[in-house]
């Protein structure tokens, strides 16, 4: 499946990224806006850390609207018309990488589009195709008869 | 949509119909409620006005205040003017935050013939509120079976003669939402039904069963409005379903005035409960059922009649068989985006008696008090019997604390021969029979034999066996768990006496909603004299009746807890939690409150319904007595099950417990123990500004803004 | 006649209201396998000293100590 992929030790921190993203999916320079965020190093001599989703899918078990499914190509995908924000899903991921804004009733996640791999000046981020991840529970059940 | 739900649905007869304008939430209220009357077909709009919300803020509130102007003094359960007003409050149905789509149902109780009121989740309260309508008020009776239906999609009210579908809930959810909602699952979730059942038409202790929809499982799952017979109000106005259609819930269907904020907090509390659910109550595991060890570890489950606290047996109904048999990794919120999620059901369970034997169904539970009341009180081990018991309870529209404590009086009045097969109609009702204790419930279905008894409640069935079978009527009073004609729910109050306050104070009757102090009390000794139980007894009431003015679940609120509660100055009080209510509520009021104001809205709510049950001939210091079992030892058996603690107790009022028989030392410690209880009583009185009768005083009632020229009238009779 | 200091068997006071009896090397563990505390929730503290969850084994409990075990359990 096809992801985000990142080489933390070659960022710089310059947020190139945010405003790139911001700017594609909000057609604004917002970095809180962004589904891509850099953090300043945890200590002295690690590297600056990129949070962004790496289509694990954790996130499609705790929807109760089942809004979000994963798209052929492996990139989970948010249905914005069922979902009620109720950000479930932001508690949830295991990257803490899924974000919300309160100019937005639902929340967003990167779904590998890859132009932040085109503005970074360091090629700390790369599109990559990694393994599948395994059936998600709700895959189970709704491939199962209803009931 | 099936043919044979389309043939049910061509035979409903309009009646009545009303079309709204529909405008969005504003700040949590819509500022109207819908007032329907069944006898003559009206509905109309009623408007809320500022004062009803300052004064009474929702959820409960408003339903205690429509139903006080609704009925007169004299009026009775199953008379056409007592009402049913369902009503979620204002933050009902915001989604960022777990636990926020309750609603509160309030009627006059056939159990207690006082104000009744009871919390329940599923859709149906924030659906309706965003359909346009804060509360629902329903008076009068329908002639024949009607179907009341809220389409907050086109703005459109009807009411429809509904003859075929059946009554039992597991069968007519399924049916409306199929024929309100359609084929598609994402319509069907947005449907939203309540209904009752053929156990509702035929006991006192009749429940509702509000609807939510489970997307994976496809299906329709229930919460109950269990306490207090609002279901068998319901069968008797001869309704047979609401049913409210919303489709497009977002975050901000609300109409909060800072959504950010909202988004904030609950965006950490998710991630709260995604850290450390597991570590502390498993909630998402398991619901409640994990506290069945606990409680019997603690000698705190009911057992027998609240006769013990423990059982050799509680292993087999504890929760490592629940995390067994319900189904895992599913979102079990009864509203969106409760990560909670505490709702558990048992997946294609087949049922072995009854109307429906042989189906293979859906069984939404058991929480901790179906498996405390259904198994354990009744002496029933058996996990198959507490889940069936569990179905047809929910089916049926049972309420499963009433059915479990009153049927485990039947077993010890059957058990000590104060009634036999005469009155039992041939069943040998010991404490351990399940298959007797099933077939009662399914006698409570149809109405008839010793099922239909038991639907009498403790109170009536007390009145029943001593003067028709003879039984001794004060043997009945002390073993029957019942006050105020509420059965008792399924924790032992026997050693704590804050909790015997808990019970014996709450205003509906003994339901653990308003305190829960067992532990605080008993094992961790944090309430020692009496100022502090009163102080317990003041604060925990007042704040937990906070959650019914909002349509808040308390679960979320201390059933979870941060990872440094435990350092803070009162950890009881969850009090990073208490700042999170304080930030919803003003996020979605836009009015800045602090933790002092959410206490003042429910104090006022709270001493409103004291009144009420003044108003209603009860509200007064006698009918705050609980029986002795939920104080102390009854029998010699009883004593001696845990004579060294006992014994203890004595020594240490002075007592010779060498030179005594059992007989006299029980006297002994029921002479003490019901002298401790009148002073807790006094103490948690004084302490809420009330007479030593019980009745608030006229000061109270000014002080908190309720002294309305009928309110203080009452309280002045009472002598307040 | 009066006891002479030292005879009186050493005891652990627990919650204001328990009296267990004490024994040596006795941990924070066996206190609470004694008292019969199986609920996880809890918050120990000894003397007035909070004691970490991880030290519940080999946490050595004075005789005559003062021990609050607090259970954080909500209820239905």
């Amino acid at each position: 499946m096809k992801i985000l992929a990142t080489r933390p030790e070659r960022c710089t921190g310059c947020g190139a990224c945010e405003i790139e993203c911001a700017r594609t999916w909000f057609k604004v320079d917002d970095k809180e806006k962004s589904r891509i965020r850099i953090f300043p190093p945890a200590k002295e001599g690690q590297p600056f850390r990129i949070v962004v989703c790496n289509q694990n899918g954790a996130c499609i078990d705790v929807c109760p609207t089942v809004a979000l499914k994963r798209a052929k190509n492996g990139v989970v995908q948010l249905n914005k018309s069922l979902c009620v924000g109720c950000l479930s899903c932001v508690g949830f991921c295991p990257n803490q990488a899924m974000f919300y804004h309160p100019d937005y009733t639902e929340p967003f996640k990167c779904v590998a589009c890859g132009k932040c791999v085109d503005v970074c000046p360091e090629g700390a981020l790369y599109i990559a195709e990694v393994a599948d991840a395994p059936a998600s529970v709700t895959d189970t059940w709704l491939q199962k008869e209803a009931v | 949509m099936s043919h044979h739900i389309a043939e049910m649905k061509a035979a409903h007869r309009l009646l009545a119909e009303f079309t709204y304008e529909k405008y969005p939430v504003q700040r949590g209220y819509t500022n109207r409620t819908l007032y329907i009357n069944l006898s003559d077909n009206t509905i109309a709009s009623k408007p809320v006005s500022e004062e009803m919300k300052e004064k009474f803020t929702g959820g409960k509130g408003f339903g205690l205040w429509l139903l006080w102007h609704g009925i007169r003094d004299t009026t009775k359960w199953n008379d056409p003017e007592n009402e049913i007003i369902i009503s979620t409050g204002p933050i009902g149905g915001i989604t960022t935050y777990p636990g926020t789509g309750k609603s509160l149902v309030v009627s006059l109780s056939p159990l207690t013939d006082s104000v009744m009121d009871s919390n329940v989740g599923g859709y149906f309260g924030p659906y309706l509120k965003f359909a346009g309508w804060d509360a629902i008020e329903i008076q009068g009776k329908a002639e024949k079976d009607v179907i009341i239906f809220i389409d907050g999609d086109t703005g459109r009210i009807t009411i429809e003669e509904a003859p075929l579908e059946p009554v039992d809930t597991h069968l007519l959810t399924d049916i409306l939402v199929q024929m309100y909602g359609g084929d598609d699952h994402h319509a069907r979730r947005a449907i939203s039904t309540v209904t009752a059942g053929s156990g509702a038409q035929h006991t006192r202790f009749g429940c509702l069963n509000f609807s939510w929809y489970d997307l994976r499982r496809r299906a329709a799952r229930v919460k109950q409005a269990g306490r207090g017979g609002i279901g068998t109000v319901f069968r008797d106005k001869r309704i047979k379903a609401l049913v409210v259609k919303f489709s497009d819930l977002k975050a901000d269907s609300n109409g909060p005035a800072d959504l950010g904020r909202l988004q904030r907090v609950g965006a950490k509390m998710h991630k709260e409960i995604h850290d450390y659910d597991d570590q502390q109550c498993g909630m998402r595991r398991h619901g409640t059922s994990y506290l069945v060890g606990i409680m019997n570890d603690y000698d705190l489950l009911p057992v027998h009649n609240f006769r013990y606290g423990s059982h050799p047996d509680g292993h087999k109904i504890d929760v490592k068989v629940w995390d067994a048999r319900f189904t895992q990794g599913v979102p079990d919120g009864c509203w969106y985006g409760c990560t909670l999620s505490c709702s558990h059901a048992v997946d294609g369970f087949v049922l072995r008696t009854g109307p429906y034997k042989g189906q293979k169904v859906i069984v939404d539970g058991p929480e901790y008090e179906n498996a405390a009341g259904l198994g354990a009180n009744c002496g029933i081990f058996d996990p198959d019997y507490i889940i069936e018991a569990n179905f047809y309870c929910d089916t049926y529209a049972l309420d499963t604390i009433s059915v479990g404590t009153a049927m485990a009086f039947a077993m010890e009045c059957y058990e000590m021969g104060l009634i036999d097969k005469r009155a039992t109609g041939g069943l040998d009702f010991r404490f351990g029979n399940a298959e007797a204790a099933i077939e009662a419930i399914h006698q409570m279905g149809r109405g008839e034999g010793f099922g239909a008894i038991i639907g009498q409640g403790v109170r009536r069935m007390k009145k029943i066996f001593a003067e028709q079978y003879g039984a001794d009527p004060k043997i009945l009073q002390d073993i029957g768990m019942e006050a105020k004609g509420l059965e008792f729910s399924e924790y032992m109050p026997k050693e704590s006496l804050a909790q015997q306050g808990g019970y014996g104070l709450a205003s509906k009757g003994p339901q653990h909603d308003e305190a829960w102090l067992i532990f605080m009390d008993m094992v961790n000794n944090q309430i020692p004299t009496m100022e502090d139980k009163a102080e317990a007894l003041h604060y925990f009431p007042i704040w937990r009746t906070w959650f019914g003015l909002c349509g808040l679940c308390k679960l979320p609120w201390n059933d979870i807890v941060p990872p440094d509660n435990a350092l803070t100055d009162e950890p009881a009080k969850i009090p990073e939690h208490v700042r999170n209510y304080v930030e919803i509520f003003s996020a979605v009021t836009g009015r800045q409150v602090t933790s002092e104001d959410l206490l003042l809205m429910s104090e006022r709510v709270y001493n409103f319904q004291r009144v009420f049950n003044l108003r209603m001939g009860f509200g007064t210091r006698e009918h705050d007595k609980i029986p002795y079992r939920a104080q102390g030892p009854v029998t010699v058996e009883e004593y001696e099950s845990r004579a060294e603690r006992y014994d203890k107790q004595l020594k240490a009022l002075g007592y010779d417990v060498e030179k005594m028989s059992t007989p006299e030392k029980v006297a002994a410690l029921r002479a003490h123990r019901e002298s401790q209880y009148e002073k807790l009583v006094d103490a948690v009185y004084a302490r809420r500004g009330w007479t030593k009768n019980g009745v608030p005083k006229v000061e109270t009632l000014q002080r908190l803004g309720i002294d309305y020229p009928d309110v203080v009238e009452i309280v002045r009779r009472a002598g307040g | 006649m009066s006891p002479s200091a030292g005879q009186e068997p050493a005891v652990v006071r627990v919650n204001d209201n328990l009296e267990v009896p004490w024994s040596p090397g006795m941990t924070v563990r066996d206190l609470l396998r004694q008292c019969r505390f199986t609920y996880s929730l809890i918050t120990v503290t000894v003397n007035g000293q909070v004691i970490r969850r991880e030290e519940y084994d080999t946490y050595p409990i004075p005789p005559g100590a003062e021990v609050r075990v607090i259970h954080l359990i909500a209820g239905g």
